[in-house]
């Protein structure tokens, strides 16, 4: 092609240039120089003093491990719950297909309904469930207070299932019928089909979701700042939400900075290997 | 089709899809219970669960204890303008990287795609401060800026413009047709079903997103219903029944839209996952 739509091209891509530029290059580049930095406007240049303070900081390495915990708990049981949910929609069934939408629906809700009423329902005294398990005779818990974290896991995965099932549907409904069926006529059952058959050619998906989850677990925020409040005792303390108290509370924009930095790299080494598992796992048939 | 399952099978496959369907449903059916209640029955010591008499009253009572109009108004504005913003950008930049040939075009596409891996948290600390600076903190077009265009987006697109036949756009030039004109013309009309679900997607992410506006607004009247509903929960946190009206209005614009579109949304949700 000539000049002249080279010229076009770049004209047309000039307001795209400027929003990445400011809107996410800028940001990478300042994230990075604040990390060296302290301060409520992150403009006292203190060296590595920030990665220093992190290797003994042990608020945040407790907020590490939290989320840790929180992103393969929420990662696990996606992938599980979701793929067994795929597998029970894609079954010849009557009214299959309203369940399908129907199970979609938490996850269009905003994460701040879903914490909200979670919240509610939770609430060891005014909470739903354990008025109804209290009347039907059942021994009632304090969800938040005993079990605060695998409480969030769960409401986290009553909001993502659907979407993970969606996914896998998609993926299975990829794989050609004739493989089940001449697998069948091998004499395979459904248990060997599922685990030969199907598991190993949905892995491309299976890795999609995996990172799609562990990204997003990483990045949970409002589970910790809407229903526990990081409490009891730090043991929700979400990474983010730790970050964003250091930085709009504390009002330490350079720590912040660091932090979020060393997150950074924490998800791109974690995307880096899942892809290389993920890589040598996939098959052809 | 429908008769190759075993009647055991089914049955135990029915029973499973209703339990899950239930603990699904259950909780936002209990939502808009619990919005009908009068304050007295959220704090019944037996549980309500369904109220007497449904108390549409609630809804006005919000509106008259948090300015929730200005939340609603906010959510449209900075949703709507978002979304408006991605349908005029992100085929445009699609277009480009789909069909025309340039110096530095690869590079300039790993660099776009690189964004896809620089979560909303790396962004959130300086572009504060950058908005701080432009004195864009607790305004609209703050809140909106940094979602202008996205690198997914513009991916969906190109893939769904590099399908279109390089002839008809050779052909629209012979005749004289600018530029502009034939990704208008030409281009756009090609890709309507995607950009339903790339508008859809956009405008109810959007509409429920919680992180930027909460870092990004000062004063209530700027917020959006995400935020200016749970900081009205934190502030009246015994009102619930209050909370749960304010729930259902932030859900009942995606939920219409599903209802009506459920096929767009599907198909949005498996695009995602293509590589």
């Amino acid at each position: 092609m000539s000049k002249r739509y080279a010229l076009t091209a770049y004209l047309f891509l000039l307001p795209a240039f400027a929003f990445f530029g400011v809107m996410y290059y800028t940001p990478i580049v300042n994230i990075i120089t604040n990390s060296f930095r302290t301060g409520p406007r992150a403009d006292t240049f203190t060296g590595f003093d920030n990665f220093t303070r992190v290797v003994s900081d042990q608020a945040v390495h407790n907020s590490f491990v939290v989320t840790l915990i929180f992103g393969a708990g929420t990662t696990i049981g996606a992938i599980v719950i979701g793929l067994a949910l795929a597998l029970l929609v894609d079954k010849p069934l009557r009214g299959r297909v309203v369940f399908r939408a129907a199970l979609l629906v938490p996850y269009l809700t905003s994460i701040a309904i879903v914490g909200l009423l979670w919240r509610n329902i939770l609430d060891p005294q005014l909470g739903i469930l354990n008025r109804v398990l209290d009347s039907a005779g059942l021994p009632t818990q304090a969800w938040l207070n005993t079990n605060p974290l695998a409480t969030i896991i769960g409401v986290t995965l009553w909001m993502n299932v659907g979407y993970t099932m969606v996914l896998f549907l998609a993926g299975l409904q990829g794989i050609p019928e004739t493989y089940r069926e001449a697998a069948t006529i091998d004499g395979a059952n459904a248990w060997q089909r599922f685990w030969r058959i199907t598991l190993p050619l949905l892995a491309p998906t299976t890795l999609f979701v995996s990172v799609m989850m562990v990204i997003s677990g990483f990045q949970a925020f409002a589970q910790a700042y809407i229903i526990t409040g990081g409490g009891p005792a730090d043991r929700t303390d979400l990474y983010i939400f730790h970050v964003f108290n250091v930085a709009f509370t504390a009002r330490d924009f350079g720590y912040a900075s660091a932090l979020s930095f060393l997150l950074l790299l924490v998800i791109i080494a974690f995307t880096v290997v899942q892809l290389r598992i993920g890589r040598r796992g996939e098959v052809q048939y | 089709m429908l008769n190759r399952m075993s009647p055991a099978n089914r049955v135990v496959s029915y029973l499973l899809l209703t339990v899950v369907g239930a603990v699904t449903v259950l909780p936002l059916l209990y939502m808009l219970s619990l919005a009908l209640q009068t304050e007295a029955e959220t704090l019944s010591a037996d549980p309500v669960l369904w109220p007497e008499s449904m108390q549409f009253g609630n809804f006005q009572e919000l509106f008259e204890r948090a300015p929730f109009g200005s939340f609603i108004l906010n959510s449209l504005i900075v949703a709507g303008g978002i979304t408006v913003a991605h349908l005029v950008f992100d085929p445009l930049v699609g277009y480009v990287f789909a069909k025309f040939q340039f110096p530095l075009r690869n590079t300039l596409f790993l660099l776009l795609l690189a964004t896809l891996m620089v979560p909303l948290f790396v962004r959130m600390i300086p572009l504060y401060t950058m908005m701080s600076n432009l004195g864009w903190i607790n305004t609209h077009q703050g809140l909106i800026a940094p979602f202008l265009m996205d690198a997914f987006g513009i991916f969906l697109m190109r893939q769904f413009i590099q399908p279109i036949p390089d002839d008809l756009i050779q052909a629209a030039r012979i005749d004289g047709a600018s530029e502009l004109r034939i990704y208008w013309k030409v281009i756009l009309p090609q890709v309507k079903p995607a950009l339903a679900v790339l508008g859809l997607f956009t405008f109810v992410f959007q509409w429920n997103e919680f992180l930027w506006p909460l870092v990004a607004t000062t004063t209530e009247d700027m917020r959006t219903i995400p935020v200016g509903l749970t900081l009205f929960n934190q502030e009246y946190f015994t009102l619930w029944h209050l909370t749960a009206a304010g729930s259902v209005l932030l859900f009942l614009p995606t939920a219409v839209l599903f209802l009506l579109t459920q096929r767009y949304f599907v198909r949005g949700i498996t695009l995602s996952g293509l590589k």
